[in-house]
């Protein structure tokens, strides 16, 4: 057997393994435990005498992995993000945040609505989970819009979608994540999300107001308040903002000098104003040691499965599979954009069955070369590439739609688990009523993701300037 | 995809073994939780420091990457008791009794002898860099500050072989209910369907704020 079959059998062994429930992370060590041992052993002709010298050989190799990959300080960023995320419940943000933006937009038709996007997108992209802040505006929003009469399918569809803002908008722990796997800059990430993140949220807001405006009892306008009420709403918001714009100014500053430090020191920033804030509303050691448990829990869970990961990303570099595999893509006789959409369909397929990080994380170690690629490889210059951006761009671009590919699985049926949350916290609401609430929000979502195919100057704008000055 | 879930506890020698395990694991897991906290003071710290004293910390970036391990190991049984390392459950919620007991066995049995591989595996990137006779013990040391990088390699293997025990203890678990035939097994976390996941995904988020509370009824 050549080495790319034994890629590809280990490649099928990973997915069963996967397919029939066993944690995503220890699937992949296996896989790549077995492939090392395998590609060893095969070396050596298969000789019965040889089995344990490869396995030696396999289990040092991958016993290296998980120091070695882990100690980095770009991937410390996860856990600060996280730690943030579970802080920012304490912090109280939920209310002020919705009570800000409705009393600054809640005089729009469907007023309420536009609100809980924009608070909603706001916490989440703090919070970083997107089914905990659907969780949490299920219960904050949709009592008051029910309360002025908002139709109920509608209001819980527009909870479930908003949560779905939380991946691209700053801090982003998955941005983090696909950074690190293609071995691209965190901080050109996290700030490409930016744009693409706000340019939802405002598509999901007109989306909100048209639908108001058409239909009559979706969504009736709140008003009455006065500019003093609106600037009074402000201070309690206000840890958000500054959390995403420290992240922001720390990747790259606007006004023209250096940056102000790292992304790494963004983030912790960021998480100690939002701890400052939550110890202020009360928080104690009881509230604390429950946030540090669930933090440790959640970065285990992601550090695991990306050592996991590299370990099998280890094999498949002796197997060099990513390489054949591109190069069948790259062979194929179509347009590369065809072949580029029908790669972000099959991730809307798995999406709907699998967790964004276990899916990016198993399947970008081979898709994303093949992706680099299509467009011409990672040195290609803009002029001469097939998607019209420099291979760094395309890596960004790439990230930021696969990303938002990931999240719009959380709305869809079978497990869009937003939708579940959602029908969870509020009894009297069935599943299929915010699926059916949701959908418009899906449409909007995948003309969003064509906007950005089209247009990819939305995504990457903002990391050109950042990168055009180092 | 299932995340944590609550273990049935009764008078079992299983159950008082499950609980003491888990009261090392979580002591593990806080330590991972205070290594995240002090990371963000470390952070602030060096910070400050730079742009009021002109004065930037040293071996902020040596004490990150040994804090990381700690952040990532040291958690891994806690997350395995409660079912927290993600899985695709599709196929093997649909199971019930005897059959997805088997399958949660074998599924076991197969993740223990991949970490006790993966002890020895990182046992031995521990060894190569341990030396009696070097100082501090060391061969290698971090690049700024020259921190001694043993311990946090040590990490590694330490926190595989809770899990190894982890794991030991959910065969047990799990064969105790596929013997025995019974339909709630102590000990061991449980598949739940995507509403029950929701339903306390939101119970978790709620209770700190009571005004959010009453405005749900």
């Amino acid at each position: 057997m050549s080495s790319i079959d034994i890629g590809i059998a280990v490649t099928i062994i990973l997915l069963i393994m996967v397919m029939i429930g066993m944690r995503v992370a220890f699937a992949a060590a296996l896989a790549g435990l077995i492939g090392l041992v395998w590609i060893f052993w095969a070396k050596k002709g298969m000789a019965g005498d040889q089995f344990f010298w490869a396995l030696t050989v396999a289990v040092k190799t991958a016993g290296q992995v998980p120091h070695s990959k882990i100690s980095s300080q770009a991937l410390s960023l996860i856990p600060t993000f996280i730690l943030i995320g579970y802080l920012a419940y304490y912090a109280g943000l939920t209310k002020a945040l919705f009570e800000a933006a409705k009393r600054w937009v809640g005089w729009l038709p469907g007023g309420l609505a536009v609100s809980t996007v924009f608070a909603t997108a706001g916490f989440a992209a703090v919070s970083g989970a997107s089914v905990a802040t659907s969780a949490v505006f299920a219960r904050v929003a949709i009592p008051e819009m029910l309360a002025v009469g908002y139709d109920k399918r509608f209001a819980a569809g527009v909870v479930a979608a908003a949560g779905t803002l939380a991946s691209l908008i700053p801090p982003s722990a998955i941005l983090v994540i696909y950074a690190i796997i293609v071995e691209q800059d965190v901080g050109a990430l996290l700030l490409a999300g930016f744009l693409p993140g706000a340019f939802s949220a405002v598509i999901y807001g007109g989306l909100v107001i048209g639908l108001a405006m058409t239909f009559k009892n979706f969504g009736p306008p709140v008003g009455g308040f006065t500019w003093v009420q609106r600037f009074k709403s402000l201070p309690g918001a206000f840890p958000i903002f500054f959390v995403i714009a420290i992240i922001i100014f720390f990747v790259y500053n606007p006004f023209g000098g250096d940056a102000w430090g790292t992304p790494t020191e963004g983030g912790a920033l960021g998480a100690f104003v939002v701890f400052l804030m939550a110890l202020y509303r009360g928080m104690r050691w009881k509230e604390l040691k429950s946030a540090l448990l669930e933090t440790a829990k959640l970065s285990v869970m992601i550090f695991t499965i990306i050592w996991g990961v590299l370990i099998y990303v280890r094999f498949l570099g002796f197997a060099d599979l990513p390489g054949a595999f591109s190069e069948w893509i790259g062979s194929l006789e179509q347009s590369p954009m065809l072949t580029l959409i029908i790669i972000l369909l099959a991730y809307a397929v798995l999406g709907m069955f699998m967790d964004a990080i276990g899916m990016l994380l198993l399947t970008l170690p081979v898709v994303y070369p093949a992706v680099m690629a299509l467009n011409g490889g990672l040195d290609v210059s803009a002029a001469d590439s097939a998607f019209g951006m420099s291979g760094v761009g395309c890596a960004i671009w790439f990230g930021i739609i696969v990303v938002k590919m990931a999240e719009l699985c959380l709305i869809t049926p079978p497990i869009g688990l937003n939708c579940f949350v959602v029908a969870g916290v509020r009894p009297d609401i069935t599943v299929q009523q915010v699926f059916k609430g949701a959908t418009p929000f899906f449409i909007a979502d995948a003309l969003t993701i064509a906007g950005l195919i089209a247009w990819p100057g939305i995504v990457l704008y903002l990391p050109e300037l950042l990168l055009g000055k180092s | 995809m299932s995340g944590a879930t609550s273990i049935l506890v009764d008078n079992s020698a299983l159950s008082k073994i499950d609980r003491s395990l888990h009261r090392l694991e979580e002591f593990f897991a806080l330590i991972g939780g205070i290594a995240v906290f002090s990371l963000m003071f470390l952070a602030v710290v060096s910070v400050t420091g730079r742009h009021f004293f002109n004065s930037p910390l040293p071996g902020y970036v040596d004490w990150i990457e040994q804090a990381m391990p700690l952040i990532a190991f040291i958690g891994i049984a806690y997350c395995q008791r409660l079912g927290g390392h993600i899985r695709m459950d599709i196929l093997i919620g649909r199971l019930k009794g005897r059959p997805l007991w088997l399958a949660e066995v074998v599924s076991c049995v197969v993740m223990l002898i991949l970490m006790m591989l993966m002890v020895w595996g990182s046992y031995a990137h521990f060894e190569r860099s341990f030396d009696f006779a070097s100082p501090m013990w060391s061969r290698d040391s971090t690049l700024d500050i020259r921190l001694p990088i043993w311990p946090a390699k040590l990490l590694a293997p330490l926190a595989f072989s809770v899990l190894c025990l982890r794991l030991v203890l959910q065969i047990w678990g799990y064969g105790a209910a596929l013997i025995r035939g019974t339909n709630d097994p102590v000990a061991v976390p449980m598949i739940e369907d995507a509403s029950t996941v929701a339903a306390r995904e939101a119970e978790t988020v709620s209770g700190f704020d009571d005004d959010e509370k009453g405005s749900n009824k």
